[in-house]
């Protein structure tokens, strides 16, 4: 035979030696950071962590009670979901940042190379983002390929990681050239300016986040969706969960899912969050409700658009849901004894929302959006005695506003959180807005988990409480048990990432 | 012609049944009744041949007699046996190599559809274990312990000289399986085999190079002889039952555990539940779901020929209905062996089958499989509502925890998978030279799949599944192999026997496959892709090629019948690997001394036939997937474009797998021939095996559950051993009379170790139980591979001085039931096994092993004149096995959830001596992988018991045209002697994993079959 014949290259799929040399595939080398990696996160822990440890959800199904009760251990499949999810993300920006700059021809321009190694640093940093604020300090990755041989890594220090973070987020800053109008779905400069506020925020570095956040809303590049004012657009609250609105002006960070219907392509979390019969599959599992404790955050009801936008209550109608539909009554519209459902993310039927399959669904989940920037800045303002109140006045009251609420004047740190609780209920955040207070474990104590008896609203066997005392170790999730066991250096005191 | 008539004995005047008696020259022939008496028309002048098996030919000239009696001389020696190596035969006295025979003629007529299924127990140092009682299920066989790991550990099968991996997991091809499905033999209909061959150590499979590491095993199909021609039929029917039924709660059991739990757990009383009394049985979900099944089988085959050509010719059908409902197999198949002296040096020849198999796959085997749902089921729920509806769970509660309803599952699930194959291979073999003879061949195996997996829309309860879900697949492969082989033989001076065999080889296989889904569809009645709404869907297709070219050479020298030796090398070269480590050289030697022969041991009669032999080889396995030196990219759709992104960390530095393998053995008989002994030892080396590395999620972006992880690097990681012993013991009678006897038994004992593994890497393996990822097994350096890993369980918690004074587990203060996360009395109390004074994940320990420490066969036939009865006894003993099922039927960590009635026997302050710990809520440490799920997996059982009969000559005749009638009715699996407390102690491998060897996680059970069946000569 001849030589070929023992040659077999891949006949179904190109190669990472044939890839990533000319300008058209580095332009699309980033695309996979924000949509496959991603999946596992956003559909099946982000909303544990977010809204079920945070308690603006509920649930009773066993696995994800226990992120409400905070029993999690190391062995928890869901949690671990988190740590792979996110460090797929992190692997793929590694192979970007770390390939490109050496495989591309040499008649590509740097400026290209940059903004998607940009791209993937932004991205990389959102991943270790997460991961800091869930499970502290990790081991930073900087080159997979290197760790192969390793059987000891080491896990970092807190501040080197925060540190790591925004040295990405600072070379994203300064290498991107996408911008919202010239490509709506990804980061751009001041998108990774905007997050870089949220990071400096968390760390309690006031001064940077109001400079940042201020920069960000001055660029004027992203609009509040039905905000008045230099800042606003057209639209509405309700607006921005709804799948044609994807990568609206709004939108800072965002997954970019599709209708492929394959799985990973497209986002689950409708499967989980929604009443069944809405999706047009058997999905639909009502996983999480809000919870008690979120029903009586909101002042009113009827005039906070969020509430609908949130809340599906028991016979309510929502005419931009599968061309109109009307809730069932109170035994059927009943998210795990919350005596409602949840409508923020449910979007119906892939028919209404171009394509997607069961646990595949099209609509995008944001990462960050401008709402949060204004409120960043009036926290920094707040907390951190920078800026003027009037600032913060006005960055509150444009999202009360914009909800239909009116405005009020010197904002308190804690009008702030509940604006920002109410705000993004079920988008997965509120769980780092309660560890970020000072008082987090009194807070959380606060938390009312239970739930109704009955059906019937006000019905005579009223409501089974539930609190839970939350001991400060619960604050970060345990690594996984396997990871541990593989890897027992995640066990020793962490290290030093910059000498 | 003239009538001549008379008797066949033996040396004891005993009448020989069945002896051939041919009329010399002629195809005219008959065969004696069962008291050795014959009857045959014959030319005046005609010779008689006599013949039968273990007996010297005679030929006897009529000279006019009427009246015949024969005596035949026993032929002790049996110097013409022939046994099947690779590309040719050996004389047996001559087998320097380890070559287990398993006579076809002990097992076609047992009902197992696939020939893997049937060589259980048969050899030893041959390890079968039937992984799913599924019809058609595939096996895992094991020749001389666990070989690889990742890469497969299933021997490669030769089938009329075509190889087809056992794999099932189908690792070296596309990666692709469908799960649950019947393994790569079961398209082969066994009742067309006529010999099969174990190759088990590397002095016989070196000669397959790159693929023998595993051993081989050498399928030949049964050919035509030199007679006048033969129509057989052979059919059976059987009915299969299930065997046992797990003692789950029945509905006041139920109820009664409910209310425990719900008190326990400070949950609302349920108030159908109050008074259990006044409740009946409830549903019996295993009942449910298990149902006797019909077994049936017919083969009709043409067989004969002259001096010139001889022809096979069969069809066969098999239909096996499964004893878990909805799971079926059938199997159609044809086939054709013709082989012919066309010129007077050009013999050609061609051995070809199709088959079609269709199979109803229900999934089983891990805890979403209908077997476990049925067993987790609560039976205060019915299958059907009163109106006719699927019965479920309605309340939001119930949704939320409630297991689906089994039977609805089952019922609204089409999985049906058709697989046609051709297989076949054409030669011609021409003497070129005196001495020289020039083989080629062309054989291949084309196959085409089609999977339908249909979910229907129904609804159990208030959950809906109302969006009718089609995917469909399609695959087609294309395997070939092409052979020239050059053979010298010749024999110098009368003592002096040379064959030297020279071989070029080149195979190729390829696959293609897509795979479509759509939904959307109106209703059920149409499952057809173009019936769903066309925006859905969603569209896959994989293809890939892989090749190997092969150089070869074998000597076989041999001195006056005392002393062989036989020499072989092989080059093989290979797709999978790079540029620089694609070609592998595996050499190997071996020498036989047939010491029986020699001068100086004509006095010694006490021990006869005796033969030392051994060899020493070296062969690889390649068994993984394609192109693991380049890192391929997945593509995927997002809002942004494709995007591309590397699926796989590549390893350029890949090699082979190879196995260097040492063989001992001697032969011997004593009593006059009565009993024959085989005895071997053997140590296999399996250096720089093949395995995909098991990185830290951190890593590779998680596990391969998690989307977007990356896949490991192949590497070659260590070595491992298998050190054991085959004793092959064979008893018989030898009389040709009215009683027979003959009994064989078969043990084998392997060690396994792993000697090293680079970097000190530990290889966890895990798997998903109830929905969670758990390390079950850990290999590492010292231990044997997949050995069960988890906490030891010292008792329970039973008072409070004990649970102050022993070291925190898993850092849970000692709390009370009130609080979720806290040790209480009635917790598991696990060791400190590292000392530390603490429990937690480092006190992780070897907690039990799924290797056997023997595993044994025992084969019985007697006949008496017509009556043939057979007994097999197989079994295992000192394995043990991870009860993965028990774990989840006595969590009693959930309400909804059905539970062995052992578990009521749980902790409270009124039962301090309970034997199950107190019901506590999910996230329990009771439930962690410990030895409290390791049982003792030994088991006897009685695999298959048959009774036959001949119906005699004089019947026969009186009723004409017919030459032989058996009629046999039999048990299969009659019964199994165990303390295994689940279905069936024949755990196997799940999907073939040697690192979940052992792993019982609601597999399928085996039934019991009884058998009546009818084999016809006409």
């Amino acid at each position: 035979c001849s030589k070929e014949f023992l040659d077999r290259p891949p006949e179904d799929s190109p190669n990472s030696e044939e890839f990533y040399k000319t300008t058209e595939q580095i332009e699309v080398a980033t695309n996979i950071l924000y949509s496959v990696p991603w999946y596992n996160f956003i559909s099946n822990v982000s909303w544990c962590i977010g809204d079920l440890a945070g308690g603006t959800g509920r649930t009773w199904d066993p696995r994800n009670q226990d992120f409400d009760l905070f029993a999690i251990t190391g062995e928890h499949n869901t949690l671990g979901q988190a740590w792979g999810s996110l460090y797929a993300v992190v692997a793929h920006a590694n192979t970007i940042i770390n390939t490109i700059p050496t495989t591309a021809n040499p008649d590509v321009p740097q400026s290209v190379i940059n903004n998607a190694v940009g791209e993937a640093r932004a991205m990389r940093a959102t991943a270790y983002f997460y991961l800091v604020r869930i499970f502290g300090s990790v081991p930073i990755v900087e080159n997979n390929l290197e760790l192969v041989d390793e059987s000891y890594i080491p896990r970092h220090l807190v501040e080197d990681v925060y540190t790591f973070i925004e040295n990405d987020l600072n070379f994203a800053i300064d290498n991107i050239t996408n911008t919202k109008s010239s490509d709506p779905g990804r980061i751009s400069s001041n998108g990774a300016k905007a997050l870089l506020a949220k990071v400096h925020l968390t760390q309690e570095e006031y001064a940077q986040a109001y400079q940042l956040a201020t920069e960000v809303i001055g660029s004027g590049e992203f609009k509040l969706l039905g905000g008045t004012g230099a800042d606003g657009t057209t639209g509405s609250y309700n607006d921005l969960f709804l799948t044609q609105n994807d990568n609206n002006s709004e939108s800072i960070i965002a997954t970019q899912w599709t209708g492929s219907g394959n799985y990973a392509e497209g986002n689950g979390v409708q499967s989980l969050y929604a009443l069944s019969g809405i999706t047009g599959f058997d999905d639909g599992w009502s996983a999480i409700g809000p919870s008690l404790d979120l029903q009586d955050t909101y002042e009113d009801k009827e005039m906070d658009q969020r509430y609908k936008a949130t809340i599906m209550d028991p016979e309510s109608f929502y005419p931009d849901l599968n061309g109109g539909y009307t809730a069932p009554g109170p035994s059927g519209c009943n998210a795990q004894g919350t005596n409602v459902a949840i409508k923020k993310y449910v979007v119906g039927t892939p028919a209404n929302n171009g394509g997607g399959a069961r646990s595949s669904y099209a609509n995008n989940i944001y990462l960050l959006r401008y709402a949060d920037i204004l409120l960043i800045q009036a926290e920094a303002i707040i907390l951190g005695n920078v800026g003027s109140m009037a600032e913060a006045e006005t960055a509150v009251n444009k999202i009360r506003n914009r909800a239909g609420l009116p405005s009020i004047t010197n904002p308190t740190f804690e009008d702030v959180f509940r604006e920002r609780k109410i705000e993004f209920a079920m988008e997965m955040e509120h769980w780092y807005d309660a560890i970020r207070r000072s008082d987090a474990l009194a807070y959380l104590a606060t938390i009312q988990r239970g739930w109704f008896n009955d059906t019937e609203r006000g019905a005579t066997s009223g409501i089974t409480d539930r609190f839970v005392t939350v001991t400060a170790d619960k604050l970060l999730f345990p690594y996984p048990t396997n990871e541990t066991l593989n890897n027992p250096a995640l066990l020793d005191p962490p290290v030093p990432y910059f000498n | 012609q003239k009538q001549v008539s008379g008797t066949i004995m033996d040396s004891n005047n005993i009448g020989i049944p069945g002896a051939n008696i041919i009329e010399k020259g002629t195809l005219n022939g008959v065969v004696s009744d069962f008291e050795g008496n014959f009857s045959i028309k014959v030319g005046g002048n005609a010779i008689l041949v006599i013949s039968y098996i273990g007996f010297e030919t005679r030929e006897i000239a009529i000279d006019g007699r009427a009246n015949i009696n024969v005596t035949l001389e026993e032929d002790l020696s049996q110097l013409d046996e022939v046994v099947v190596i690779g590309y040719g035969t050996q004389l047996k006295e001559e087998l320097s190599g380890s070559v287990a025979n398993i006579e076809v003629g002990s097992i076609d007529k047992i009902p197992q559809v696939s020939i893997d299924q049937l060589i259980q127990g048969r050899a030893a140092g041959v390890t079968v274990t039937q992984n799913s009682g599924r019809p058609g299920g595939a096996v895992s066989v094991r020749i001389r312990g666990v070989g690889s790991i990742n890469a497969s550990a299933e021997p490669l099968y030769i089938v009329d000289g075509v190889p087809i991996s056992g794999d099932s997991r189908n690792t070296g091809g596309s990666g692709r399986f469908f799960e649950n499905s019947s393994g790569n033999l079961a398209g082969l209909n066994p009742n067309d085999i006529e010999t099969v061959n174990i190759l088990k150590d590397a002095s016989a499979t070196a000669i397959y190079g790159s693929r023998g590491a595993n051993g081989v095993v050498i399928i030949t199909t049964k050919k035509g002889r030199k007679e006048r021609g033969t129509v057989n039929y052979s059919g059976y029917t059987a009915i299969q039952q299930p065997t046992n039924i797990m003692p789950v709660l029945d509905l006041q059991g139920y109820a009664g555990l409910q209310n425990e739990m719900r008190e326990v757990f400070q949950l609302p009383e349920q108030v159908e539940f109050l008074r259990p009394g006044l409740l009946g049985k409830g549903t019996n979900w295993q009942k449910e779901i298990f149902d006797d099944a019909l077994l049936q089988n017919h083969q009709l085959s043409f067989s004969g020929g002259n001096e010139k050509t001889q022809y096979y010719l069969s069809t066969g059908y098999t239909d096996q209905q499964g004893t878990v409902k909805g799971s079926g197999f059938d199997r159609t198949s044809i086939r054709l062996n013709l082989d012919s002296q066309i010129l007077d040096k050009v013999k050609v020849g061609i051995n070809l089958t199709a088959s079609r198999t269709n199979e109803n796959i229900v999934a089983n085997g891990d805890s979403r499989g209908i077997v476990a749902l049925a067993l987790r089921n609560n039976p205060a729920v019915a299958v059907f509502n009163a109106d006719g509806s699927y019965a479920g769970p309605v309340t939001a509660e119930e949704i939320a925890l409630a297991v689906p309803n089994p039977i609805a599952q089952l019922e609204n699930t089409d999985n049906d998978l058709r697989k046609d194959q051709l297989l076949g291979n054409v030669y011609a073999e021409i003497d070129i030279l005196k001495n020289f003879k020039l083989r080629n061949e062309f054989g291949g195996s084309f196959g085409y799949n089609k999977n339908t997996l249909f979910q229907k829309a129904f609804a159990y309860g208030a959950i809906s599944f109302d969006n009718p879900t089609l995917t469909k697949t399609n695959e087609d492969f294309d395997y070939w192999i092409v052979k020239n082989l050059l053979t010298y033989s010749n024999n110098f001076g009368g003592k002096h026997d040379l064959t030297v065999l020279v071989g070029h080889e080149a195979q190729q296989s390829s696959y293609n496959g897509i795979v479509t889904t759509g939904s959307g569809f109106v209703d059920n009645s149409n499952p057809t892709l173009n019936n769903a709404d066309a925006d859905t869907y969603i569209i896959d297709e994989y293809k890939g090629s892989n090749s190997l070219e092969s150089y070869f050479s074998r000597l076989i020298y041999s001195f006056d019948s005392k002393y062989s030796l036989t020499a072989s090398i092989r080059a093989d070269g290979s797709s999978r690997f790079a540029e620089g480590n694609k070609w592998g050289y595996f050499p190997s030697v071996s020498a036989a001394w047939r010491l029986s022969n020699e001068k100086f041991m004509e006095d010694f009669t006490a021990i006869q036939n005796i033969k030392f032999f051994g060899g020493y080889g070296e062969v690889g396995n390649q068994e993984i997937s394609n192109n693991p030196f380049l890192s391929i990219l997945n593509t995927n759709a997002t809002q942004l474009g494709t995007a591309f992104s590397v699926s796989n960390i590549p390893n350029p530095d890949v090699r082979w797998e190879t196995s260097k393998q040492t063989n001992l053995g001697v032969d011997f008989s004593l009593f006059g021939g009565h009993l024959n002994a085989t005895v071997e030892v053997y140590r296999k080396v399996n250096s720089d095996f093949l395995f995909q590395l098991g990185l830290n999620d951190f890593v590779l972006g998680g596990d391969s559950s998690i989307a977007g992880s990356i896949t490991p690097p192949w590497v070659n990681l260590g070595e491992m051993e298998n050190k054991g012993i085959d004793v092959t013991l064979n008893f018989d009678t030898l009389s040709a009379g009215a009683f027979s006897w003959n009994s064989t038994l078969t043990f084998s004992h392997y060690k396994n170790e792993v000697l090293e593994l680079v970097d000190g890497l530990t290889i966890n393996g895990q798997t998903d139980l109830d929905d969670t990822n758990q390390i079950l097994t850990e290999t590492k350096v010292g231990e044997p591979i997949g050995v069960f890993y988890g906490y030891q369980v010292e008792g329970l918690f039973r008072s409070m001085d004990d649970l102050n004074n022993a070291p925190v587990q898993f850092g849970q203060p000692v709390g009370d039931a009130s609080a979720v996360g806290r040790t209480w009395l009635g917790d598991i109390k696990f060791k400190d096994v590292n000392g530390d004074g603490v429990v937690d994940g480092e006190d992780r320990t070897v907690i039990g092993s799924p290797h056997p420490d023997f595993t044994f066969g025992w084969q019985n036939n007697f006949s008496y004149k017509g009556f043939d009865l057979s007994i097999f006894v197989q079994g295992s003993y000192g394995n043990e096995i991870f009860n993965a099922l028990n774990r989840s039927l006595t969590g009693t960590n959930l309400t909804y959830r059905n539970q062995l009635e052992s578990v009521r026997d749980f902790w409270t302050f009124q039962n301090p001596d309970a034997t199950h710990p107190r019901y506590t809520s999910n996230a329990t440490p009771n439930i962690f992988i410990s030895d409290r799920y390791i049982e003792d997996g030994s088991y006897i059982r009685i695999q298959n018991v048959r009774l036959g009969y001949q119906i005699p000559s004089k019947v026969l005749d009186k009723i004409g045209g017919l030459n032989k009638v058996n009629i046999y009715g039999s048990v299969q699996n009659l019964y199994t002697f165990t303390n295994y407390s689940g279905y069936d102690p024949e755990v196997g491998a799940y999907n073939q994993n040697p690192l979940l060897a052992g792993v019982d996680n609601g597999r399928y059970p085996l039934p019991r079959t009884f058998t009546f069946g009818i084999d016809i000569d006409f």
